[in-house]
């Protein structure tokens, strides 16, 4: 070795190089050998790498003696500090001039900051890992098709059929794609973009969903794929359509009560000025306004305490027959004594029904006031009468409020459930019926209406004996 | 000697009407009433008022649809008309503004004062 033209190159590798004989004893090393690893003479290369007295298994050095070929593999060794280090052997044979193999070349170069490397790339690869899976939103990766390539876990459970299929009909059930569309726009000009989308899950629920765009540009910046994120914002929509509607109900109440303390003032005047110029007729007329204005006040608090309360019925049994009749004997005086025929057909055999009492009561009461209602104001007919019906069936009944008032048209029939919409010359809230259907729909009922313009109304109120367990389980948002 | 002024209530409540028509009645006015945009309409065609007070929400025929339909109706658009309501008082821009039709003369907003409502019908009706 010491004529070898190769020993300055032997001896300036960045690599621990050493001379192997047949006993595995080093009997040559390279510069940066001998100052990492000191004195070699006489010692065998597993004592001053890997400080055993015993071979490696596996020893590609002895393995090069065997066949003669190179061999390499990673090996763990002690460094000149004392420190655990990993490093790449590679052995390579050296053959005298009759062919036979008498030493080998050990090469061995430090891994351990590559190892180091990548041990933190694959943490990070996990971290990252863990973070798009288990993150509370959609995230997505999609090709430029708008093929979902890659779903975390809150989407492939909310959205069927992810991943591979695409996004537009994964999340819209669309046959095409948005118009338009944020993901294309960010594959046309690699900026993110950001809309609001209204997306229906595999369970069928409408989900508002704020989506945002990203570009994912491969090695030479070009954009494969982007990144779809996107946050549910269901609960925040509903939130805001809360607090709408309770700005609305403001609104609907304080309109609603100037006027009933312009009638209540009507009344209070008619009532003084009746006294003062002893005119009983007046007086009467006075306190009649002021009664009526009490009663209304009365009933607005109560359907405003069950608006604001958006409970879940509280159930119990109760005999439908009974609930009906009392409902009856106390409206019967209200419409008689303004000459409204009142008549009553309840079937002594319908049998009870799980329900909340109050509500059930404050929803009949409802539709029959305004039965009265739409007879009062109703001046084209000489006669009118309010009937109410009562029939049992197998699973369900049926409560039915008829009159011949002033019935409704197609758009009022429409608007009749909508909170707020009154067709009651200004004496309503708006919230009668509102809540009136809020409360079948509840006990897992509907109110249809059948109603004629100037001919009359029939509200059917379709109430099941047992409501089902998903209207009265979960708490209304 | 000419009579009395004649005033035209325009309410859907029943009870606002007998209350205008009993307190106008009482300062020595006639008072008609119609419960919609509709029934005033056809009342003042039969017999012109001096004066109308109109409430805005109803059922049927609006204020503002009647309001409209009055101001540019050559025949009546010189009756002063009296709003009175519970809707906010931005109505009063909001019925001149849409219609580009004059502002109502007067404006009362519900629950009315009875001295300004007074105040408001004698001094149009001077």
């Amino acid at each position: 070795m010491a004529d070898n033209p190769y020993k300055h190159y032997f001896e300036m590798m960045p690599a621990y190089l050493t001379i192997l004989d047949r006993d595995l004893r080093i009997v040559e090393a390279n510069q940066r050998f001998r100052q990492d690893f000191g004195d070699y003479e006489g010692k065998c290369c597993y004592q001053i790498n890997q400080h055993r007295s015993e071979r490696c298994e596996n020893c590609p050095a002895e393995r090069t003696f065997r066949d003669g070929q190179s061999h390499g593999n990673e090996e763990k060794f002690t460094n000149s500090l004392g420190n655990e280090a990993f490093s790449l052997v590679y052995t390579t044979p050296i053959a005298n001039d009759a062919g036979q193999i008498t030493h080998v070349m050990r090469m061995a170069t430090d891994i351990t900051e590559i190892k180091l490397l990548q041990n933190q790339i694959r943490d990070s690869r996990e971290r990252y890992r863990q973070l798009f899976e288990e993150v509370p939103c959609y995230i997505s990766i999609q090709d430029p098709n708008l093929r979902i390539v890659e779903a975390n876990r809150r989407l492939r459970e909310d959205f069927a059929g992810l991943p591979g299929d695409k996004c537009y009909r994964a999340y819209m059930h669309r046959a095409e794609p948005c118009v338009p569309c944020v993901a294309k726009q960010t594959f046309g000009d690699g900026q993110v973009h950001q809309s609001e989308e209204v997306m229906t899950s595999s369970r069928g629920d409408q989900v508002n969903v704020l989506v945002y765009t990203a570009p994912v540009r491969d090695a030479q910046g070009q954009i494969k794929h982007i990144i779809e994120m996107g946050t549910d914002i269901t609960q925040i929509r509903q939130l805001q359509s809360q607090l709408t509607s309770l700005g609305l109900i403001i609104s609907s109440i304080s309109h609603g009560i100037k006027g009933l303390l312009t009638s209540l003032d009507g009344g209070v005047y008619l009532v003084n000025t009746g006294l003062a110029k002893n005119d009983r007729a007046r007086f009467e007329q006075g306190w009649k306004m002021v009664e009526r204005n009490i009663t209304r006040v009365r009933r607005m608090v109560l359907d405003l305490l069950y608006y604001a309360k958006d409970r879940v019925p509280e159930l119990e049994t109760i005999p439908a027959q009974a609930v009906a009749e009392e409902v009856c004997e106390v409206m019967r005086g209200k419409a008689v004594e303004i000459g409204i025929g009142f008549r009553w057909e309840i079937d002594k055999n319908t049998g009870n029904l799980d329900a909340d009492s109050k509500a059930i009561r404050s929803l009949l009461v409802n539709l029959v006031e305004n039965a009265i209602d739409a007879c009062r104001v109703d001046k084209k007919k000489a006669a009118h009468l309010v009937r109410i019906g009562l029939k049992g069936y197998p699973d369900h009944i049926e409560f039915e409020v008829e009159d011949n008032g002033i019935g409704m048209d197609e758009e009022i029939r429409e608007r009749a459930f909508s909170l707020f919409f009154s067709s009651k010359r200004g004496s309503g809230t708006g919230l009668g019926l509102f809540i009136s259907n809020k409360i079948a729909q509840a006990h897992g009922g509907e109110i249809k209406i059948e109603s004629e313009l100037n001919k009359g109304t029939r509200m059917i109120v379709k109430l099941p004996r047992k409501p089902p367990a998903s209207v009265t389980e979960a708490p209304k948002v | 000697m000419p009579g009395p002024k004649r005033i035209l209530i325009v309410d859907d409540e029943q009870d606002i009407r007998t209350y205008l028509s009993t307190l106008f009645g009482d300062e020595g006015y006639e008072t008609s009433e119609a419960r919609d945009g509709g029934e005033a309409l056809q009342q003042i065609q039969a017999a012109p008022p001096d004066l109308i007070t109109l409430d805005i929400s109803m059922p049927e025929k609006s204020g503002i649809r009647f309001y409209r339909e009055i101001r540019i109706d050559e025949r009546w658009k010189h009756i002063p008309i009296v709003v009175v309501t519970g809707v906010s008082e931005d109505m009063k821009t909001f019925i001149s503004s849409r219609h580009q039709v004059p502002a109502p003369e007067g404006f009362v907003s519900k629950p009315i004062d009875r001295e300004e409502i007074v105040d408001v019908v004698r001094s149009l009706l001077k």
